[in-house]
């Protein structure tokens, strides 16, 4: 795949025309008057069928599982071949958003990518009906909260929330912060260790699915923040927060023997950094966009600062990136088909280069239109501020860099034995 | 019910290319795209065949190349199939040439309870081709529609006039032009767009339809170009230097132009 095909073209004719006459115009409400994300990735969703087909692939894949569990024969589930255009047709809508507004993907990622991704990969199938479905088609809004005060990067390592078994019950305290949708979750998976007296270290990492309104559970306001404001961040308190079984992922702690707990949110991770090269290619294409045409209107010393060489070296630079991004989106599509899963340093590489050459083309857009490029009217100004983020969440440089080093190294050491 | 609707695929206004000097008429050799005025009557059809419980929406088109862009967006969007009239004798065709052929590609695309087209295409717009197509098959014909009512056997049109509307009703089958902007236009589903590649679209020349092709083209064609011309560049603005004293000149100019 060197180019998007004639369909995929067309739907990204369609999904574009549809954000520049639905999203753009609200751009300043979102971006500055806390407007919700939702309603309009609903209407997106809704417009494009994107729900139905959601409801459809989660029919077929509950019933697949309700005959597997009643015994029945059913054929061996593959990794692929699979229509290239079920992967492409999401990534469109996801670069298309970050032209425009990059937080709604991040809203819409946390809570259909992550949040109902982890209950579809670790759920039972009465939690995957009870929760995933309406995660899914985005009637409902999910947050993933692993993050605390004191554990970002050390995840696992220092994280402190707990759930204490109380007769059939647990009972869950503890504090989340930086949680994508947190202040208008319906739908929440809270990460934390089963303390049953033992060291801190030695506790097993579990995940609980909790609903908005729940006794001893509190979602904060919006917290104020650099950039991608029309995605809601906030805090998530807990106090005694009273769960069944029901409610722990998997159904049982059997569930979490051994290190399942930690390798599923591996894999999650892994999704979440694939996600990021879409988003950053999105935010470059615009940039770019924008700056030739500034480039070209703008004169200055009697010809068009594009004429300038320092501004071309600008120029040249975003178009790199643009072409390593789209290259990188296209071969997650094509090996997505073909049925080749991404190794966890492959995708920790490509979120490591996306989020880094998003934010020096956004800056460097920024730059490129002076005095306006700092003003908020001419867009490259949020898009600096939103494309930062990238290089923080789902993992920041530095762990990608640890990540992609530390696979690398252990392989060379493996294959050397 | 069974609608059918005709539809322009013309050059994106976004990207109007060039006239020719030789045929004196515009390049049509690149990408074709439905023209949006028609995307209105196809939303009529889709929501008509809807309204009626059953039936299907069967595209007609008559362009150059085998050109298809067009008609897989309206595919997408919902409707069946699609007859495409594409003949290189059709080069030069006027808007009766256009007639002629659309009427019998009509008559291929099967029995039709209802014509729509579009009250006049974005880049010919001689508004004609909508009439004479009901000529042609001696139909009906009602133009202006706003919006459009199937009653059994007849069909109840708003009829856009300068004051308001007009109710009309006329048996069917019939012609009706509708009105741009009348309705939403859908957006095609992602799975719409997958299906519209699998939709059958019949490929056609003259010889197909038993058109002569003596009749249309350049060799029919009752209207010849003679000339194509730049347009007049506007008038150079007169420009003011500001030597500080600029508002007294402008307010003068003003004055002379008896505007203050
Ligand atoms: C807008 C936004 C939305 C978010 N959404 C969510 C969400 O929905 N759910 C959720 O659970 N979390 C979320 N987060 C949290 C996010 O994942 C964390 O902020 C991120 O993992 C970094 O953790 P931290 O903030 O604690 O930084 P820290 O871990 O304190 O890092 C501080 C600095 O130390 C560096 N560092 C850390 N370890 C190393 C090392 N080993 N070597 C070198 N340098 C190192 C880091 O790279 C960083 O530069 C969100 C964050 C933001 C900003
Ligand atoms: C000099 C000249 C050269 C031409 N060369 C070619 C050529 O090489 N190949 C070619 O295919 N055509 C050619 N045409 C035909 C031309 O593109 C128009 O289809 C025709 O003149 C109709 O005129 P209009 O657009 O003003 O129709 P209008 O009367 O304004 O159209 C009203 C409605 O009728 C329907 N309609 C009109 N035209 C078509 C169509 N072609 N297909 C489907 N529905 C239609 C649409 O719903 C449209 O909105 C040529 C025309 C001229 C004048």
């Amino acid at each position: 795949m060197y180019q998007w095909s004639e369909e995929q073209e067309m739907v990204r004719t369609m999904v574009r025309d549809f954000i520049d006459k639905e999203v753009r115009p609200v751009r300043e409400d979102l971006e500055f008057g806390d407007l919700p994300p939702y309603d309009l990735l609903r209407k997106m969703f809704a417009t494009f069928g994107m729900s139905d087909m959601q409801r459809e692939s989660f029919r077929k894949t509950i019933e697949r599982e309700k005959a597997i569990a009643a015994g029945e024969e059913v054929a061996e589930k593959t990794r692929g071949p699979r229509d290239p255009n079920s992967i492409a047709f999401t990534m469109i809508p996801i670069i298309e958003l970050c032209r425009v507004c990059p937080g709604m993907v991040t809203a819409m990622g946390v809570s259909m990518g992550l949040t109902a991704a982890s209950i579809m990969s670790k759920g039972t199938i009465e939690q995957k009906e009870r929760w995933a479905l309406d995660l899914l088609t985005m009637d409902k809004v999910g947050a993933w909260a692993i993050t605390e005060p004191n554990s970002g990067s050390d995840a696992f390592g220092s994280m402190a929330s707990t759930a204490r078994r109380d007769g059939d019950e647990y009972v869950l305290n503890g504090q989340k912060t930086f949680i994508t949708n947190g202040p208008h979750a319906d739908t929440i998976v809270f990460i934390c260790k089963l303390d049953e007296g033992n060291p801190p270290a030695e506790r097993t990492v579990v995940q609980f699915v909790l609903d908005a309104g729940m006794p001893g559970l509190e979602q904060t306001k919006p917290l104020r923040k650099m950039g991608i404001h029309s995605s809601p961040t906030g805090q998530l308190f807990l106090d005694d927060v009273r769960v069944g079984a029901d409610r722990l992922l998997g159904g049982s702690e059997e569930a979490y023997k051994g290190s399942a707990g930690k390798e599923a949110s591996k894999a999650t991770f892994s999704m979440e950094r694939t996600g990021v090269a879409a988003m950053a290619l999105g935010i470059v294409d615009r940039c770019l966009e924008l700056c030739l045409a500034y480039a070209n209107d703008r004169v200055l010393f009697g010809q068009p600062i594009g004429q300038f060489q320092l501004i071309q070296l600008k120029i040249a630079k975003m178009e790199v990136a643009r072409l390593n991004l789209q290259n990188m989106v296209f071969r997650h599509i094509e090996m997505g088909a073909a049925g080749e899963p991404v190794t966890y340093a492959e995708a920790s590489a490509t979120k490591l280069y996306a989020a880094q050459a998003a934010a020096e083309v956004a800056n460097e857009a920024v730059q490129l239109f002076g005095g306006n490029g700092y003003m908020a009217e001419y867009e490259v100004e949020q898009l600096a501020r939103d494309a930062k983020v990238l290089q923080i969440y789902a993992g920041t440089d530095e762990i990608q860099v640890v990540a992609v080093a530390k696979a690398l190294l252990r392989d060379a050491a493996s294959a050397a034995n | 019910m069974n609608v059918v609707v005709c539809v322009k695929q013309i050059p994106d206004p976004a990207d109007p290319g060039a006239l020719d000097p030789n045929t004196k008429t515009l390049k049509r050799d690149g990408k074709l795209i439905l023209d949006e005025s028609d995307s209105y009557g196809v939303e009529m059809a889709l929501q008509l065949v809807d309204a009626a419980g059953g039936g299907e929406v069967t595209l007609v088109s008559m362009a150059p190349n085998g050109e298809t862009a067009g008609l897989r967006t309206a595919l997408a969007m919902g409707a069946a199939k699609a007859v495409l009239v594409s003949d290189d004798a059709l080069q030069g065709s006027d808007a009766l040439g256009t007639s002629k052929v659309l009427a019998k590609a009509i008559e291929r695309a099967g029995q039709a309870d209802l014509i729509l087209t579009a009250t006049e295409s974005s880049d010919g717009y001689t508004g004609t081709v909508p009439e004479q197509i009901a000529e042609l098959l001696s139909l009906p014909s009602v133009t202006f529609a706003k919006s459009i009512t199937v009653d059994g056997s007849s069909v109840k049109v708003q009829r856009q006039t300068e004051s308001g509307y007009d109710d009309v009703e006329c048996p069917l089958p019939a012609v009706v032009s509708v009105t741009a902007g009348v309705v939403e236009p859908r957006y095609p589903s992602f799975k719409g767009i997958m299906a519209a590649k699998s939709k059958p679209v019949d490929q056609v020349g003259l010889g197909d339809l038993g058109v002569d092709a003596g009749s249309v083209g350049w060799a029919g064609a009752g209207q010849e170009i003679v000339e194509i011309a730049t347009a007049e560049a506007r008038a150079a603005s007169t420009v003011v230097e500001d030597d500080g004293e600029a508002f007294q000149k402008i307010v003068d100019m003003l004055a002379e132009l008896k505007i203050v």
